[in-house]
């Protein structure tokens, strides 16, 4: 669906994009991670068309993104609304400008209205919306249209738990209706409840690239003894449950608690981070 | 030999009629979100048609006792000037979809650059040409203008000048970094040209080198034009609606470059 290659895009003296490979395949998420300054948001402005690389390819469905204008959903970084205009116009003019017509762009809003939790402020102006709020309705306009690809640039960024929620549960639903879907964040528990396949971008490129497990495989977790006189036990461990099985023979004091976590997204953003710096 | 003929292929007439009723749509789609947000925000548009009318009143008896035809020129000066100062409604509504962001968001849509602009636009050109009716009625009704032979050349003239300062308008919006910015240029700047131009003060009571200074405002050609207009006189009213046309021509070519390019954005953004 949509396959970008060896974008290359620089500002001045800033080199946003070098040699950026990304592609996503109908159905699928692709879960894009990395700092500020990784080349995230260049990307997504590229493959909508908003501005052109210095060098490289995109292709969306095999066509530019010149040509597949309206087929793409983008719910940009920032809070882009229309202060004195309601949710439902927001929908509405969005929902014309793809080509939705009377029934279909009613049905349209009503379904997302539902889906992203709207309706008890459908009828509000986006200025008195609180931040939650303001970034269900700018998602909601991303995806009135129902778009083959959606680019959604950290959609939950500040959001709460609601918004949160409602999200993934859309995100979800699109990709299974068949949507390609690209979904930049720096919450990457988001990213396992989604089953996203992770990139993770770094000074312009993707430096990783895989399902949740092939990228932690092989990073250490810990293990977590506390004993009962608040002593504790910390051991980085590739063998978290062999490694348990050693610390309960070695204690010699009563365990008044055990944790056993596995290796996290964070420690792979970190283990990276440190092979990058070396 | 007709009955044997191939059918004609109309496939593509269709075809091109579905794309421009589909444009249609999008820039009426347009049009009316930005009428919506203009009558939300009435506020400048009522202060630039009440303010005219206040001063017409104020200034009449001035511009009776000083000049032949005073009616007629108080009420095209200040409208000439009223007008220009509506740049800046113009200028904003476009600048704001900057503030906003929300430009980038209209550009991915299926919409074209020239729907959006179209669809920006023609809310602000209709406010532009109400403004002007207003205040050309009330300068009858109250003033004491002569009422127009030809009403066809006045609206002709109306939308000429309504044309041409959108398009500065929109140039401003083009270059300025912010609605401080903005303000600035639109009102120092319609202050400067309108006056220049004769709508404050009739030309003929200003110094010799106003007069000359004069021809380089857009102000001055707006007044000949719709005094031309007034009068009924259809070659008085040719030279300065072409001088206007090609300004709105330029400067309207100029912001559309600009803007279907999100600003430069890498340079302003």
């Amino acid at each position: 669906m949509l396959e970008a290659i060896d974008l290359v895009k620089r500002y001045g003296s800033v080199q946003a994009l070098d040699g950026f490979d990304l592609s996503v395949a109908a159905g699928e998420i692709v879960g894009l991670v990395g700092h500020n300054g990784a080349g995230k948001t260049t990307f997504v402005e590229i493959v909508s068309h908003l501005i052109r690389p210095d060098s490289g390819h995109v292709t969306i469905d095999g066509k530019v993104p010149a040509a597949t204008r309206g087929q793409v959903g983008v719910a940009p970084q920032h809070i882009a609304l229309y202060p004195s205009i309601t949710v439902r116009e927001h929908l509405e003019l969005f929902g014309k400008l793809a080509g939705l017509r009377r029934t279909a762009l009613r049905s349209a809003i009503d379904d997302l209205a539902v889906a992203l939790r709207l309706t008890d402020f459908i009828d509000r102006h986006a200025a008195g919306l609180s931040g939650g709020q303001q970034r269900r309705t700018q998602a909601a306009t991303a995806l009135v249209h129902r778009p083959g690809l959606l680019l959604l640039d950290e959609p939950t960024a500040g959001a709460d738990l609601e918004t949160r929620e409602a999200m993934l549960d859309v995100v979800k639903q699109r990709a299974g209706e068949g949507a390609a879907i690209v979904y930049t964040t720096h919450y990457l528990p988001e990213l396992t409840e989604l089953q996203a396949t992770i990139a993770v971008a770094r000074n312009g490129r993707v430096i990783a690239r895989g399902t949740y497990e092939e990228l932690v495989d092989g990073l250490p977790g810990e293990v977590r003894l506390l004993l009962d006189n608040g002593e504790e036990m910390v051991v980085s461990t590739t063998e978290p449950a062999a490694t348990l099985i050693d610390m309960l023979g070695r204690a010699e004091r009563p365990i008044s608690a055990v944790d056993v976590r596995n290796p996290s997204l964070d420690d792979l953003y970190r283990s990276l981070a440190v092979s990058d710096a070396s | 030999m007709l009955l044997d003929a191939a059918p004609l292929d109309t496939s593509h007439r269709a075809g091109a009629l579905d794309n421009l009723r589909d444009a249609g749509y999008r820039v009426a789609a347009m049009a009316k979100h930005n009428t919506t947000i203009r009558l939300r925000d009435p506020g400048q548009m009522i202060s630039y048609v009440v303010m005219p009318m206040v001063l017409m009143l104020v200034l009449k008896p001035l511009y009776v006792r000083a000049v032949e035809g005073g009616a007629t020129k108080v009420v095209t000066g200040l409208l000439v000037m009223f007008s220009v100062f509506a740049i800046s409604i113009a200028g904003n509504a476009i600048l704001a979809e900057r503030t906003w962001r929300t430009w980038d968001r209209l550009r991915v849509s299926k919409a074209s650059a020239t729907e959006l602009l179209l669809g920006k636009t023609i809310p602000i050109f209709v406010v532009m040409v109400v403004q002007q009716t207003i205040l050309l009625i009330y300068g009858c009704l109250v003033i004491g203008l002569p009422v127009p032979r030809s009403l066809g050349y006045v609206a002709l003239a109306m939308a000429i000048w309504a044309f041409t300062l959108l398009s500065i308008g929109a140039a401003l919006a083009a270059i300025v970094r912010s609605h401080g910015e903005l303000s600035v240029i639109s009102d120092v700047g319609a202050l400067t040209l309108s006056s220049l131009g004769g709508a404050l003060v009739p030309l003929s009571i200003m110094p010799e080198w106003a007069q000359i200074a004069a021809h380089v405002s857009p102000g001055y050609w707006a007044l000949i034009m719709l005094q031309a207009a007034v009068r009924g006189d259809a070659a008085g009213l040719l030279a300065p609606a072409g001088v206007l046309l090609a300004i709105g021509v330029v400067s309207g070519t100029f912001a559309v470059r600009r803007l279907t390019r999100g600003w430069g954005r890498s340079r302003l953004l």
